[in-house]
Formats: structure tokens, sequence, C-alpha cells
């Protein structure tokens, strides 16, 4: 990429600012967020939360989903909070701030596939890090479901250049970052790593947003993850949550740089039976898909009403 | 959608069942899936349910936990689970059974192996549909390929090897008659153009799409037969493992492998998997679909 279009991602990034539809709490959350987590106040999250009556209530919603584990839905927010687990309700706070930061106006890419694919790969991230005894479950869940947010810069700064990218995608099914290279000479990666240093997101999770399609280039120390969320990624794509068409592509997760990486730090990876945990995956696919409806439809109606 | 403080309970059906299913149930869904390979979704819980209920009744036994036993350490287990799995894979049988299958073959793999095949002079596709049991996958294939006999496959010899052990299945299969239940995920443009309607009920295969197909019997494990099937572009073997234990199963997987020209694919059923039978294959996931690839002799991978 070229200095000129660099700078014109971070002058069009900071434009971004005033976008009515990114909910206040985020930007607070995401800097309380970013501190070590034994210093993150439980109330302070609460409050925040609270702020919002939509995005509370969405809360827990999400929370009682079967992808977040608990039985039946929480009666209140720190309720949710004493039995998630602080660093849960971060992600599920997380989820319904993303959800409804994405702009509902018919766009190149469609919110609900966009977020489909944004909460399905947190799923699988989340699922496949249990496979693996060391593995974080909560920050892979953040990864994969941040890993695409420019597609979202892309849809709010770069319309006009990101239509024919999206098009070409859905025309010749091939990967999007392909179409993206091919018509606007950048990708996600480059806008969506913008957006995360401006937002001060963590150094991982900038590494993932920026990497995700290169793994091979990102730090040394945050390639786990960044690789966890590439093979992620993948077989998202392969199993009907990826962007709405079927690309045309075979993909060999054993014998791609990634799972060497990945191995390198978790030799149990070894043990991981990929067909049966791809079978796994499918059965969770109904509850990414009816979780999305309940964020996104909820956020469309809000939208609409005002 | 409820909207307000109370939320709604974010669940669908299937989960509810699955929810509700006896834990010994997923035993058993663990047991065969490490006997077989085969593995029953959350989903679909409810046919192993089913499966295990027509086994109890037939056996006598009155619950879940005694059928347990029976499969677990009863000295007929093995015999037991592949009734079992029988009782699983039965009836699943159609035509376009797996339609991502189909579509990483014609999208994917063809395009692949035309661009391959370029430079030889004599082009030639050769399928073979191991355990072929009534014939629908292997009409399936030879209607898939006549598709394509305008386009990709121009100027192409596509062969189809269909074999089974049963001799009825096969007189069945070269009969190539299907009623409603087989053709229900047939669409009406395959039914128009590749089937004569016999009656009102049963349409049977153009004998355009049978001069493709050559069936014959052959025992999976007949190792002397088993080394003379070479030269394959593509093997397809759904649902016919579970007959095999462990060690005849790697052994026919070995031949598969064998058989396979380098570059070709092997398929197994949609639920089915070789996890530690053979470690030469590569797994691929196309979309939708799970297959095996003999790499190339030019490339170590993709």
């Amino acid at each position: 990429m070229n200095t000129a279009t660099s700078h014109d991602i971070q002058a069009r990034v900071a434009r971004m600012e005033a976008t009515p539809s990114i909910p206040a709490v985020l930007m607070p959350l995401l800097k309380l967020l970013q501190g070590p987590s034994e210093s993150v106040q439980l109330d302070e999250v609460a409050k925040l939360v609270s702020y919002d009556s939509t995005i509370a209530a969405q809360c827990l919603r999400v929370a009682s989903s079967p992808l977040f584990g608990l039985a039946k839905p929480p009666e209140s927010i720190k309720g949710a909070i004493i039995s998630l687990g602080l660093r849960r309700v971060e992600s599920i706070v997380l989820t319904c701030c993303l959800g409804k930061a994405f702009p509902v106006k018919d766009g190149p890419l469609d919110p609900m596939v966009f977020w489909r694919h944004s909460l399905g790969c947190a799923m699988v991230c989340r699922k496949f890090s249990e496979k693996l005894v060391a593995a974080d479950g909560e920050k892979a869940y953040m990864a994969g479901l941040l890993h695409d947010i420019g597609f979202m810069v892309n849809s709010l700064a770069f319309p006009k250049e990101f239509a024919p990218a999206a098009e070409l995608a859905y025309l010749e099914q091939i990967p999007f970052d392909q179409a993206e290279l091919a018509t606007m000479g950048f990708t996600h990666c480059e806008t969506g790593r913008a957006l995360a240093e401006k937002w001060h997101m963590t150094d991982d999770i900038i590494q993932v947003i920026a990497h995700h399609h290169s793994v091979e280039r990102s730090d040394v120390t945050t390639q786990p993850l960044v690789a966890l969320v590439h093979l992620s990624d993948l077989l998202c794509r392969m199993r009907g949550m990826g962007y709405g068409y079927d690309e045309r592509q075979k993909v060999d997760l054993l014998h791609d740089p990634a799972w060497t990486i990945l191995l390198r730090e978790h030799r149990d990876l070894d043990g991981v039976d990929l067909v049966r945990f791809t079978f796994e995956l499918d059965a969770a696919v109904g509850e990414v898909c009816e979780l999305v409806s309940s964020i996104f439809g909820q956020t469309g109606q809000a939208v609409a009403a005002t | 959608m409820t909207t307000g403080a109370q939320p709604a309970i974010v669940n669908s059906a299937a989960i509810k069942t699955a929810e509700r299913v006896d834990p010994i149930i997923r035993q058993i869904r663990d047991l065969a899936y490490k006997v077989s390979g085969i593995f029953q979704l959350d989903e679909k819980l409810y046919l192993l349910v089913d499966g295990c209920g027509r086994r109890m009744k037939q056996l006598g036994v009155g619950s879940h936990r005694d059928y347990w036993e029976l499969l677990s350490a009863s000295s007929s287990r093995e015999a037991e689970l592949r009734q079992l799995l029988n009782e699983l894979t039965i009836g699943e049988t159609c035509l376009f059974r797996c339609q991502p299958q189909l579509d990483a073959l014609r999208k994917i793999i063809l395009p692949e192996m035309a661009a391959g095949k370029t430079r030889q002079v004599m082009k030639r596709l050769r399928i073979w549909s191991a355990g072929c049991s009534t014939g629908e996958e292997s009409y399936t294939l030879a209607m898939n390929m006549l598709e394509e006999s305008e386009g990709l496959l121009k100027g192409w010899t596509v062969e189809i090897l269909a074999t089974d052990l049963n001799d009825r299945s096969l007189e069945v299969a070269k009969a190539g008659i299907y009623g409603d239940y087989a053709l229900r995920s047939t669409t009406d443009h395959f039914r128009r153009k590749y089937f004569t309607a016999l009656d009102d009920k049963k349409l049977q295969v153009r004998p355009e799409v049978k001069k493709l197909i050559t069936f014959s019997r052959l025992n999976l494990q007949d190792d002397s037969k088993m080394l003379f099937m070479k030269g394959m572009d593509l093997i397809f073997c759904c649902n016919v493992l579970i007959y095999f234990d462990g060690p005849s199963k790697s052994k026919v997987i070995n031949h598969f492998y064998s058989n396979l020209n380098f570059g070709g694919y092997f398929f197994l059923g949609t639920s089915e998997s070789l996890f530690k039978l053979n470690d030469q294959f590569h797994l691929v996931h196309f979309p939708g679909a799970i297959g095996y690839w003999k790499p190339s002799l030019t490339s170590g991978k993709l």
C-alpha cells in the first residue's frame, strides 16, 4: 500500500468520529477493558452498561443464549456479571455495542451477514481455544469478534470504493480480501487497523485485525492468536458462516502455515480431531444466527424508530 | 420478539431437543463415532434416539442404560453397534443426497482437474462409487458429469465404476428405477432431462446416463482385486466403512489411497471422518463439504 493511501485511510477514519450509530458506552468501555483485568471494576462495567437501556436489554438477552452458557436468563446486569464472570461480560457487552455500531442503511455489505460472520468467528475461536489447554478463550472470542472490523470502516468511510470490491467478490466467488486488493488496492486489514489504533485497542487485537490474512507478518509474540483467528475465519467461511456466498476454493487447514504456528505454541493441537470439530460447529450455526437476529433485529427497530 | 425488560430466551427448537436428550444417548453417540467415524449432530440426536429405540424393541431392552451396557460391556458389542449404525444410515440414500459435495466437484475439483490435464491427449476421468448400494450416488454423479459434457468436460471420456458386495442391490442399481422417496432431492430439471416415467410413481434413468456406468460386484476386503482398481480420479465411499473393524478399515483406506491418481479426491459420507486412519491424505474443506486429497506430485501442499 502506498503512503498516500495510508494517509487517506487514517484521515477518513479520523472523520468517522461523529458516526451517530456508535453507542456512547463503547469508547469508555474499550478504555476500561484495556487495563489489566484485575483492576477492572465490576460496578463500573455494570454502570456503563446500564446507561444505555437497549444495550442493557440486549446484554441480558445475549447472556441467556446457549453460546454464553447461562441456562436461564439473568435478572439483572449485576446478576449476569456475577454468574458469568467479568471477562465473559466484557465479551457480551462488546458484542452488543459493536452490533449497534454497524450502519443499518443499505451498503455493499449486509450488516446481518457481517455480524453473522464476526459472531460466528468469535464462537469458533472460543470453541477452538477450549480444545487447547493453554489458550485464553475470552481473548480469542474478542479477537474473532473484531477481526473483520475493517469491513465496517469500509462501509462507513469508503462506501464508493468498497462497492465494486463487494460486487467482484460476489460475482467471482473469490475471497473478499482478494477482491478488495484487485479493486481498491488495500483491504479491510489496513482500514481495520487504522480504526483499532484510533480506538486504542490492545496490541494483540490490532495484530489480529491487521494480519489475519498474513499470519507470518504479525509480531512473533501474537502469532498464535493471529493464527487461531486465521484458521477459525477460514473454517467459518467453509461452513456457512462466511459472507453470504460459497467461495470457489478448497482449504487445507492442517497444512496451512498458521496451523504450524499454532502447533508450536499449543502442542495439544495435534490431538484435535478437525472433522469432528467441524461437525460440532455445524450444530452451533443456528445459535449464532438466532443471536445475530436478536441483537441486530432489535437494533434495526431502534434505529427505524428514531 | 419480546422487547423491554424481560429478555426473550434465545433458543432454537433443536437446541431444546438436544438439551432434553438423555446423557446416555450422548455417550452412545461418542462411542459410535470412536468406532465408526460417524458423528450424529446435536440437532440430529433424535435420529440416534429413534435408532436406539428400534434396536431396544427388537432386543427387548427396556432402558437406554441397559442398552448402553449391551453396547459397552457385552461380548457382542461390535455386532450390536453395527446393527445400530445400520439403523442410522438406512433409508438415508437418495439421489442428490449431498449438494455441497456436488458443488465442490463441479465448481472446484473439475476446473482444477481440467487445468491439470490440458496437455494430455487422451482426456479421461475415472470415478469409482465404492459400495454403490442401489445406485443413487452413481447416477447422481453420472448426471452431473453429463451436465458438464458441453462445458468443462467437452471432449472428455467419463467412466464411472460402481461396485457393491450385494448382488441384490446391484440388480436394483442396474435397473435404475426410483420412486418419490429416492427422488425427493432431484430437481425438475434433472427429472425431465435424464429420466423416463414408468408409471405415476416411478421414474427410470435414461440409457445415456446408464452408458457412463459399469456396475460390478466387488468385496472391498478382497486385496487382490483391490490392487487392480488403479487410475481413479475420484472415489466416493459413503457410509460403507461402518461395516468394517479398525484394521480392515485402515487397509481399505490405504487401498483407496493407492488406487487414486495423484491430485485425486476421496469422499466419505457427510458425517463420517477418517481421523487417525490414514495420514497420507490431506483433509480439505470445501464450502459445506469435507474431502480427502491425494497431493499432486508437483505440489506438496496447496
